[in-house]
Order: C-alpha cells, then sequence, then structure tokens
C-alpha cells in the first residue's frame, strides 16, 4: 500500500473542493459532544473529535426516509424512492467503518436494499485512525477495530503536521488526484509513520477479559444466565442502546397519506428491539414482552447473532450504547460477568 | 429506475366472502392475470396505501391458482380493519410471495396429520388442498380441527367435503358448542386419541394460536412422529419480510426467511419459538 | 384508497377545564395545512368560528372534566360522536388539573375561589376517560401540530392515530441530540410518550413529562436515573406528578 502525505493546512481546501462535487459529511461540535452532519463550511470540521453521538452511518441510513410514494387514483401506482446522492464521510474513525461492512452485507443479503446500496454506491469513505482511545468506555481493541486496512477508499493518519494518506480504492486514487495534491511520503514519512503507530498500540487498553473471537461460543452457553435478569430489572426500554450503535439496522415501515387521500409515502424509521412493541403482533401477542428477554437479544445479536449470519461481528466495541445508558447497561461488564461465571469453577 | 424491494404491485380484490364474525376470504388477482407462484406455507405482504403493510398467510393452494390468490383474514388491526371495509374491485397493494414454505416433496409418499386450530388453518388449507389435488402422491390424509365455537369454523363448506371424503380422516371439535351443534367439544387434543398413525410414515403439520402449540406438539411426539416430522407455521410481527426489518426474529431466525414454516427439530431449543 | 367510515367527516371542537391551548393549536394548523378545510367540515369551533351545529361524526375535545355536569354535556358529546379524540394532555391525562387532585378540597376551594367556595360547583379533577368512551387521543400541552395532522389523516382512512408508545427518547436520539442528563439537567424523556419530536430536549430543556408516562414505564430504574442525577424523593414526586398526578393519584384527596 503506497503512502501519500497530505499537509493539515490543505484540509479545508480539500474539503472545500469535495463540497462542490459532493455532499460532504464530517464530525462537528455538538455542545460539548460531536456529531456527523452535512459540512457546509471545511472550518465546522472537527476531526479532533472523540465520537460522535449517532454513528456515521446517518448519511447511508438516515434516521428516517421515505421508501416509496402511492399515486391514488382508484388504482395506484408505486414510485420508488431512492435517493442517492455522490457522498464523501470524512474523518470516520475505524470502529465505525467496521460496522459498515456488517451494514453492507446487511442490506445486500438476499434482498437486495437498493435504498441503502445505491447510497453506498455512491459514497466514498475517508477514514481516520484514532491514535487514542475516544474515553474509558471504548474497547475497539478488544473488538480488533482499533485500526483498519480496508474498507476506506483513503485513511489518514495524524503525523504531526501533516496526515499519511493511505489509498484504498482506485476511486480514493481518482478523489486525491483530483482535490488534493498529496505528495508521496519520503523515508522520513515512513520513519515518522511507524513511530505514531508504534506508540498508538499501548494507549488502547483491552477491556474484555478474553478474546473476542470466543464471544459466540461463550454467548451459546449464556442464555439463562442470570445477568439477563438484572440488565432487565435496570432497562428502561428507551432505545438509545440501539439507536447509537453503528451495527444496528431494524427499522419500522410506516406508511402516511396526503390530506386529499390522493397521495401516500411509505417511510422507513429507525426501530429498536429494546422497545415493548417491536415483537408484538396486531392479536396483542407480544413475542418478546421482558426487558429482561430484550436486552438479551440485543446482546446476543452483538455478540454472536450478526456473526453467524454475515460472518462480521454485531459490536464493533465504540462504547456509544454504555455513553448512551442512563442506568448503566455496559455491555463491556456484560461480557466479562458470562465469561467470569462460566470460568469459575 | 431503480426498484424498491418495499414499493408492492397492484392487485384487485376479485370477490370477497364473509367467513365468520371476524373473518373473511378475499380473492385477489393481478390485472395482468399474472399468478402469484407461491408455495403453500407462504406468505405475503399485503399493503393498503396509506394505512399500511401487514403479513398475510395464502390460504389457497398453487394447484387452484386459476390467475388468484385467496387471503383468510382476520379483522385485528389497521390494515385488517380497512381490508374488512373494502368492496370488490378496490385495489390493494401485493409483495411477496415471501417466506419458506411447507416442503411437500419431502412428504410425498407419506401420511400427513393436520392439526389446524382457529386461524392456524388459513395457512394449513393452502398446503391441504394441493395434498388433496394430489391425492395419489400421499398415503393417509388426517385432519383435526379445532376452533372456539361453531360460529368460529372457517371454510365450512370444505369443511363438509372433507368430512364427506372417504380418503380424508376428518375430525373437528370446538372448545364450547352451541344448541345446533352435535359434534365433538372439547379442546383439538381430545381429537387425538381417534386416530393412530404409523409415526416413521408421518409427517404432522400444525398452526395455531401461539398457546395451542405445546399441547398439540405433546401429542403428535406422543405418537412417535419424529421432530423432523412435525411442521409448525409461525406468527411473527413483520415489517419487510426479507429478512431485514429485525422484527421477526426468532433468536437467531427470521420468521421471514426461515420461516414461517418450521420443522419442531429447528425450534425446540428456542424458547422464545413458542 | 380505502373509503373513510365517513365521506368528508363533520368535525365539532369542544371544550371544558384547559386554557384552549390545544385549540389554538389547531387554529394554527389550520393556516400551515390548507388542505384541512378540503378535508373535514367543522360544523362546531366556538374558539374558531360562529358555528354551534351538533350533528357531526368526530368530536376533539379539550379540557379536563372537574364539575359533575360537565359529565352530562360529555356524555351528550359522547353520544352524537362516532369517533371522541381526546384533544391534549387535559382531556387525555388531565394534565395539570389533576395536581389540586393532590391537596385537600377545601383547601384548594378556599385558596381559588376564597370565601365564597360555596358558590361553585368542583371536584376531582379527571381525564375524559374517566368518564366516557375515548377512542382516540392527541397527546401533549399543547398538541403538536403535525401530529393533530396525522391524527385527522388516520381518521380519514380507518386507521387507528399513529401516537407512539414509545418514550421521548427515541425521537431524541433520531435526531443526533446531546442527551439533556450528559450536560447536568433533568428530563422525564425515557419515560415519557413520544410524538413531540423530542422538541424540549432538541431546544435544550428537558422534558417535563406533558404528553403522559408510556404504557410500560420501568419507574423504578427512571427513579434511580433521577436520584442519580441529584434529585431528592420530593423532587422526583414532583417531576412524576407535574403533567401526571392523575395517573398517580387518581382522584386523590378528593374522593
Amino acid at each position: 500500500m503506497r503512502l501519500r502525505v497530505l499537509p493539515k493546512e490543505r484540509v479545508p481546501d480539500l474539503v472545500r473542493a469535495l463540497m462542490a462535487d459532493y455532499r460532504v459529511w464530517g464530525p462537528k461540535a455538538k455542545g460539548p459532544q460531536f456529531a456527523f452532519e452535512p459540512l457546509y463550511d471545511p472550518a465546522e470540521m472537527r476531526l479532533d473529535y472523540n465520537i460522535s453521538i449517532l454513528s456515521p452511518k446517518v448519511a447511508l441510513q438516515p434516521p428516517q426516509e421515505r421508501v416509496a410514494v402511492f399515486h391514488l387514483d382508484g388504482g395506484f401506482t408505486v414510485e420508488p424512492v431512492i435517493e442517492a446522492e455522490p457522498t464523501v464521510i470524512f474523518g470516520m474513525h475505524t470502529c465505525d467503518l467496521h460496522a459498515l461492512a456488517l451494514l453492507d452485507k446487511a442490506f445486500s443479503a438476499d434482498f437486495p436494499d437498493a435504498h441503502y446500496l445505491e447510497r453506498r454506491k455512491k459514497t466514498l469513505i475517508v477514514s481516520m485512525e484514532c491514535l487514542q482511545p475516544c474515553d474509558e468506555h471504548s474497547f475497539c481493541k478488544s473488538m480488533g477495530t482499533w485500526t483498519a486496512d480496508s474498507g476506506y477508499d483513503l485513511h489518514l493518519i495524524d503525523l504531526g503536521d501533516a496526515y499519511g494518506v493511505y489509498v484504498g480504492t482506485e476511486a480514493g486514487e481518482a478523489l486525491l488526484a483530483k482535490y488534493a495534491q498529496a505528495r508521496p511520503a519520503t523515508d522520513a514519512d515512513v520513519r515518522r509513520l511507524n513511530e505514531v503507530m508504534s506508540t498508538k498500540w499501548p494507549r488502547f487498553p483491552h477491556r474484555l477479559n478474553f478474546d473476542a473471537a470466543e464471544l459466540p461460543s461463550l454467548l451459546a452457553t449464556a442464555y439463562d444466565h442470570p445477568i439477563w435478569a438484572e440488565l432487565g430489572d435496570r432497562c428502561l426500554s428507551c432505545g438509545s442502546c440501539t439507536n447509537v450503535c453503528p451495527t444496528c439496522y431494524c427499522f419500522n415501515v410506516i406508511d402516511s397519506p396526503d390530506l386529499s387521500l390522493k397521495e401516500a409515502v411509505r417511510m422507513r424509521r429507525w426501530d429498536s428491539c429494546q422497545l415493548d412493541e417491536f415483537a408484538r403482533v396486531a392479536s396483542g401477542e407480544n413475542f418478546r414482552e421482558a426487558r429482561a428477554a430484550r436486552q438479551r437479544h440485543r446482546m446476543f445479536r452483538k455478540g454472536k447473532w450478526l456473526y453467524e449470519r454475515f460472518g462480521e461481528m454485531g459490536c464493533v466495541g465504540c462504547g456509544r450504547c454504555i455513553r448512551a445508558c442512563l442506568t448503566h447497561i455496559n455491555i463491556v461488564d456484560t461480557f466479562n460477568a458470562i465469561h467470569a461465571s462460566q470460568h469459575r469453577r | 429506475m431503480t426498484d424498491s424491494i418495499y414499493a408492492p404491485r397492484m392487485a384487485r380484490l376479485a370477490d370477497i366472502r364473509p367467513m365468520t364474525e371476524l373473518e373473511k376470504l378475499f380473492v385477489v388477482e393481478f390485472p395482468d392475470g399474472s399468478s402469484l407462484g407461491h408455495q403453500p406455507g407462504q406468505f405475503v405482504m399485503l399493503s393498503i396505501p396509506g394505512v399500511g403493510e401487514a403479513p398475510i398467510s395464502i390460504s389457497s393452494s398453487p394447484s387452484r391458482s386459476n390467475g388468484h390468490f385467496e387471503l383468510c383474514v382476520r379483522r385485528m388491526g389497521d390494515v385488517t380493519g380497512v381490508l374488512h371495509r373494502m368492496k370488490p374491485g378496490d385495489v390493494v397493494g401485493i409483495r411477496g410471495p415471501f417466506g419458506h414454505g411447507f416442503p411437500i416433496e419431502q412428504m410425498r409418499g407419506k401420511d400427513v396429520l393436520f392439526a389446524p386450530g382457529g386461524l392456524g388453518l388459513a395457512p394449513l388449507r393452502s398446503l391441504i388442498n394441493q395434498v388433496l389435488d394430489e391425492r395419489g402422491s400421499f398415503g393417509r390424509v388426517i385432519i383435526l380441527y379445532g376452533a372456539k365455537r361453531p360460529a368460529e369454523l372457517l371454510f365450512r363448506d370444505e369443511l363438509e367435503q372433507w368430512a364427506a371424503r372417504d380418503d380424508v380422516e376428518f375430525h373437528v371439535t370446538v372448545d364450547r358448542g352451541d344448541e345446533t351443534w352435535t359434534g365433538n367439544v372439547g379442546v383439538i387434543t381430545t381429537l387425538f386419541p381417534k386416530i393412530t398413525v404409523d409415526p416413521r410414515n408421518t409427517v404432522a403439520v400444525t398452526c395455531g394460536p401461539p398457546i395451542m402449540y405445546r399441547f398439540v406438539l405433546m401429542e403428535m411426539l406422543g405418537k412417535g412422529i419424529p421432530e423432523t416430522q412435525i411442521y409448525l407455521s409461525l406468527e411473527r410481527r413483520m415489517k419487510c419480510g426479507v429478512g431485514k426489518c429485525g422484527h421477526c426474529q426468532i433468536n437467531n431466525l427470521y420468521c421471514c426467511k426461515e420461516g414461517p414454516v418450521f420443522t419442531y427439530a429447528q425450534i425446540k431449543n428456542i424458547p422464545e419459538a413458542l | 384508497m380505502s373509503k373513510s367510515p365517513v365521506a368528508k367527516p363533520k368535525v365539532a371542537f369542544f371544550d371544558f377545564a384547559s386554557c384552549e391551548g390545544c385549540q389554538l393549536t389547531v387554529v394554527d394548523s389550520l393556516q400551515t395545512h390548507l388542505d384541512l378545510l378540503d378535508a373535514v367540515e367543522i360544523v362546531n369551533f366556538r374558539e374558531a368560528a360562529t358555528l354551534d351545529g351538533w350533528d357531526f361524526d368526530i368530536a376533539f375535545v379539550e379540557g379536563s372534566i372537574t364539575r359533575p355536569k360537565d359529565e352530562e354535556r360529555l356524555r351528550r358529546i359522547r353520544e352524537q360522536a362516532k369517533v371522541l379524540v381526546a384533544l391534549g394532555a387535559c382531556a387525555d391525562t388531565g394534565c395539570v388539573n389533576a395536581l389540586k387532585n393532590l391537596q385537600p378540597p377545601e383547601e384548594v376551594r378556599r385558596y381559588v375561589y376564597g370565601e365564597h367556595a360555596d358558590w361553585y360547583e368542583t371536584y376531582a379533577a379527571r381525564p375524559l376517560s374517566a368518564v366516557v368512551k375515548v377512542d382516540a387521543v392527541v397527546p401533549g400541552c399543547p398538541i403538536d401540530p403535525d401530529e393533530f395532522v396525522e391524527v385527522v389523516k388516520a381518521l380519514l382512512v380507518g386507521k387507528k392515530p399513529p401516537i407512539p408508545d414509545y418514550p421521548v427518547c427515541v425521537e431524541c436520539k433520531l435526531k443526533g441530540n446531546v442527551c439533556i442528563f450528559h450536560v447536568g439537567g433533568i428530563c422525564m424523556g425515557p419515560v415519557t410518550r413520544a410524538g413531540c419530536g423530542a422538541i424540549c430536549p432538541t431546544y435544550g430543556d428537558g422534558c417535563e413529562g406533558c404528553r403522559g408516562i408510556i404504557p410500560h414505564p420501568n419507574e423504578n430504574a427512571m427513579e434511580e436515573v433521577l436520584d442519580e442525577a441529584g434529585l431528592t424523593l420530593d423532587d422526583i414526586m414532583h417531576y412524576f406528578t407535574m403533567f401526571n398526578a392523575y395517573r398517580e393519584v387518581g382522584t386523590g384527596k378528593w374522593e
């Protein structure tokens, strides 16, 4: 992989140039936190962010989107709504990049979902190497997502006064050629990069007390573990853990007419398996009525089921669900507790 | 234009037949006369634009398609409530057929025991009629049907036909009778002692309200029918029908993809399934 | 499109003990959704028009019931209406009117009416559903104008109005907001019915619960959250009762 070097002072020009041809999403300050949003001014971008409230999946699977419009005239015609525009997601951290690999598979499997996939096709990813963990809740090292060697078009590594740039795809190469005059790396740049990367590793602690590869088999023996009842007692069923999760993609489909009843839209909106009504059918039967069962469902999706289905782990260690939970439900503590109890004897 | 997997095809209600206080049979056809191309046990997502969409099992057998298919629908939620107020000629949206139906190939040559409860007859009728239309390919055909009250029995004309056939062993029961009812009274499990089966050569099929499964399964297993030869059709909330939205998940099984038809062997260790 | 149960429904608005702010919001939405007036025929709307028709299909009723004689009028509305909708928190949950149920009746009467308290008839405040069957609600203090329009649309096509059973946190997260608790605030969002688009947290204020409590709240967990945020038990009770006193105590000290 060839390394290029982009002086930091050229980044605003790069982003401005991209904004002319693409919708550019980047991290912006939101109160004391950060959010991925469309950029309107390169100066808004905060590449020094730690973690965004919602993951940058918002650019690919918006919280709410129209999927079809019905024109009603006695019968009806349906017009699919595929809203995809040339997009760049700038500054994505590698945990979120790993999450995209799962979303790509989930939306491609069996019945390809054009709403996501068309947008994905038109989206270029400029990711960024994290040089320190976001905070005490990050466990990306345990999940193996603290760095990445693929999945991006371009990948930036902070070398001090410049970014080292890895090119991941031809599209990335073309983007770099057209919008940024990055120079080839010198031996000194490579030495600097190696120094940066080697000092990075020790800064990231492991938080899982075991190898994440063991998670699926660990959970296989934990379906009836007493910890689910504990989590159920604490859970508010507010859905925040799944809404902030970069690999959660469940949704509801909602139809709404206009007042003239001549047109109707079909929308999809993020949904959460933690909500009381998620598995409730029209007759009133609720197939996952207990909060404990809903938390177990989430943890099993993250640590086992999605992996078994798509070969990608459903948890990327970003820690967002931990930060978002007002009652301190902690996926790392949960997995560690299960591991401890299975290995106590 | 790129297609959306969430955009339905327009279909027309060719006929609507009242069945019970709560259920009607909707005969649906596509304007171009094309057939749905389903397997017994599959379902469609039925849309009423502006109202919503709901998963509905297909009640008619592919062997009797004639350019239309039938949906037996209970008035229950928004979509089914509005559907029940519709008239012949009105239009609905259809996506599908979806899901994994009954593996009819593996049933050929075997005895088939059907045990639907209540509205559970809706999906099973598709298979029952397919089996009856290929009667020679199957061994014994046994149908045990249970409903709460005589007034809740579905497909009454067909029940009579099944009862009248000498190549079908048909037993029906109601939980509570009324003044006109002279048949069996009791839950569906009370019908099982009336039949004997050759368990190795029998395929059992059931569908009904969640509370029913445990008891019916006990009867089937009690007769020695192997877990791999017992089929159930399960109900779940579905918003996409194509394995994405997550609502129908039963642990790691998607009811809309791996189901709605499962063998008992597939789900017996999943407490959430039944 | 399905046929509505009533072709172009006749709609009436009524009010009981309330500030009439929800009807004002309806007037507001009539200005932003001009096609509302094409979709329905308004036959009675004291606040906005000189119409007093009693031949209606849908009745939107604002306000709590606070006097025995209110019940009679409400029952008359119920008899006439094919669909009766509780408009706003007073009608839906009893809202702040029900705070008086927490106090001894004599004290409240003296405080409100002074020495002539005897002249006025009053009893514990209650939502419409304590007196008659309510078919649908538009929650909130005040109602959300967009949600009001969604309710009208749902009634036009004959479906249950899409009032969420999930909490405000869902809409707040979907908006990507900074959690109020993360900036030292207090918020009832985790147990309060969504549908408002999390408008208060979006503008930096904690939710106060005006849309009512969700169907199956985890109250113990919520109390722990508020306790951890520094509230006393009294404060916590205050947050749970400000808009939801009827839910907490019913008619309370009045009966």
